[in-house]
């Protein structure tokens, strides 16, 4: 009975098991060829999303405990230089009192030795001078005797000759 | 002038197998169907990076989204069938706008969908309450028919309107031939007699209400009533 019109109105057995096999097929593969891989992305795009939360997460965790570590370590080093600082400071101090107790003391030393020999030349001097004197004495006392002087002149030359010395 | 209303048109028989104009319809509107779905899913990336992922995330989501809303969130295995469902509702009423014979105008099919609701009714009940649990209701004589009228309420509603389209449009082009006979055989020349020019236009603006709107208004229709018998036969 190929192409016969059916009524309107009409029931085919056949039809029905086509249909029940037609929606079976269509609901097979819009499941597979929509729902599946729709759904497959949607989880892979569910895990690439927390991946990148996680891997935003660890680098700010990263990024704070980096922070963290710098800012200790600068307040390491800031306290560290004060440090060096303090000590440089107090070791150029004492040096700088060493330096001038040195000097002091050089200088003392050498005052003393200046003193002591000036003290030394002086005597020196003086026994030269009285040794001097004495020759001097001698050579007038010699020439006195030459000349025969009388004890007045005598003694005023020998004064008059002391007051000079002492002059010296 | 004689209108004739008929079914569909058997095809071909192998032995005692039946093809009719409305199987093979059928089996180019699901070739279609799977095609655009293949077509929309072929390259999905996490980013977008087409529309046509857009779309087919959309739809998978309003999908997701109706059966969710009317059958909670552990019906999502349904959700497919449910696409499947309208995907093939819609696609054949719409494809009597090409000229072929929808295949939602034809009996058969539309009680085969509604006979799977039904089982699925059947089955769902049966799962949930154990076999007695499900059928004792039906000692009330009043439960057993409404039970019975579901898928066939279902059948006449989705085939009626479909197939009261198919005769209004049938009919309309019948008397639309007729009118412009009527008007063109003031002129005198058989050719242009034979023209029947108020076929154009007019059928146009009545298939927008026939066609597309009943088709997405039926298809809706058969999915949602699947949906709520099938998850409401829970308890």
């Amino acid at each position: 009975m190929p192409n016969t019109y059916l009524d309107l109105v009409s029931f085919v057995p056949w039809t029905l098991i086509f249909t029940w096999l037609n929606l079976f097929i269509l609901y097979s593969l819009i499941k597979k060829f929509l729902f599946k891989p729709v759904n497959n992305m949607l989880e892979q795009r569910k895990n690439e999303i927390n991946t990148m939360y996680e891997t935003a997460q660890q680098a700010q965790t990263n990024a704070e405990e980096m922070e963290k570590e710098y800012s200790e370590r600068m307040a390491q080093a800031r306290e560290e230089a004060g440090e060096i600082i303090k000590q440089a400071t107090l070791s150029a101090q004492r040096r700088e009192q060493e330096i001038i107790s040195d000097a002091q003391e050089k200088a003392a030393i050498m005052t003393k030795r200046a003193e002591a020999e000036i003290a030394q030349e002086r005597k020196k001097a003086y026994q030269e001078i009285k040794n001097e004197i004495s020759d001097i004495s001698v050579a007038i006392a010699g020439k006195m005797v030459q000349r025969e002087i009388s004890a007045a002149d005598h003694e005023a030359l020998i004064s008059q000759f002391i007051e000079n010395v002492g002059e010296v | 002038m004689a209108v004739e209303i008929t079914g569909p048109k058997v095809l071909f028989t192998i032995g005692p197998v039946v093809v009719t104009n409305t199987i093979v319809t059928s089996w180019v509107i699901i070739a279609l169907i799977v095609a655009v779905c293949y077509w929309l899913t072929k390259d999905l990336k996490p980013v977008p990076e087409t529309k046509k992922q857009i779309v087919a995330e959309k739809l998978v989501s309003m999908v997701y989204d109706l059966t969710d809303s009317t059958m909670g969130k552990k019906w999502r295995n349904f959700a497919p069938y449910v696409a499947a469902l309208f995907a093939y509702s819609f696609v054949s009423s719409m494809s009597g706008l090409t000229g072929v014979r929808a295949p939602t105008s034809d009996l058969s099919i539309i009680l085969a969908m509604a006979l799977v609701t039904f089982t699925m009714i059947q089955v769902t009940g049966i799962k949930a309450k154990g076999f007695w649990g499900h059928f004792k209701k039906f000692l009330n004589p009043l439960n057993l028919i409404s039970e019975i009228a579901t898928p066939v309420s279902m059948t006449f509603r989705h085939f009626g309107n479909i197939a009261a389209g198919v005769v209004i449009t049938t009919l309309l082009y019948a008397a639309l031939a007729y009118f412009s006979t009527v008007i063109l055989n003031l002129i005198p020349i058989s050719f242009i007699q034979q023209i029947p020019v108020l076929q154009v236009g007019l059928p146009a603006f009545l298939s927008i209400y026939f066609d597309v709107f009943t088709s997405f208004l039926q298809a809706y229709i058969f999915i949602m009533l699947t949906m709520v018998y099938v998850s409401m036969a829970e308890d």
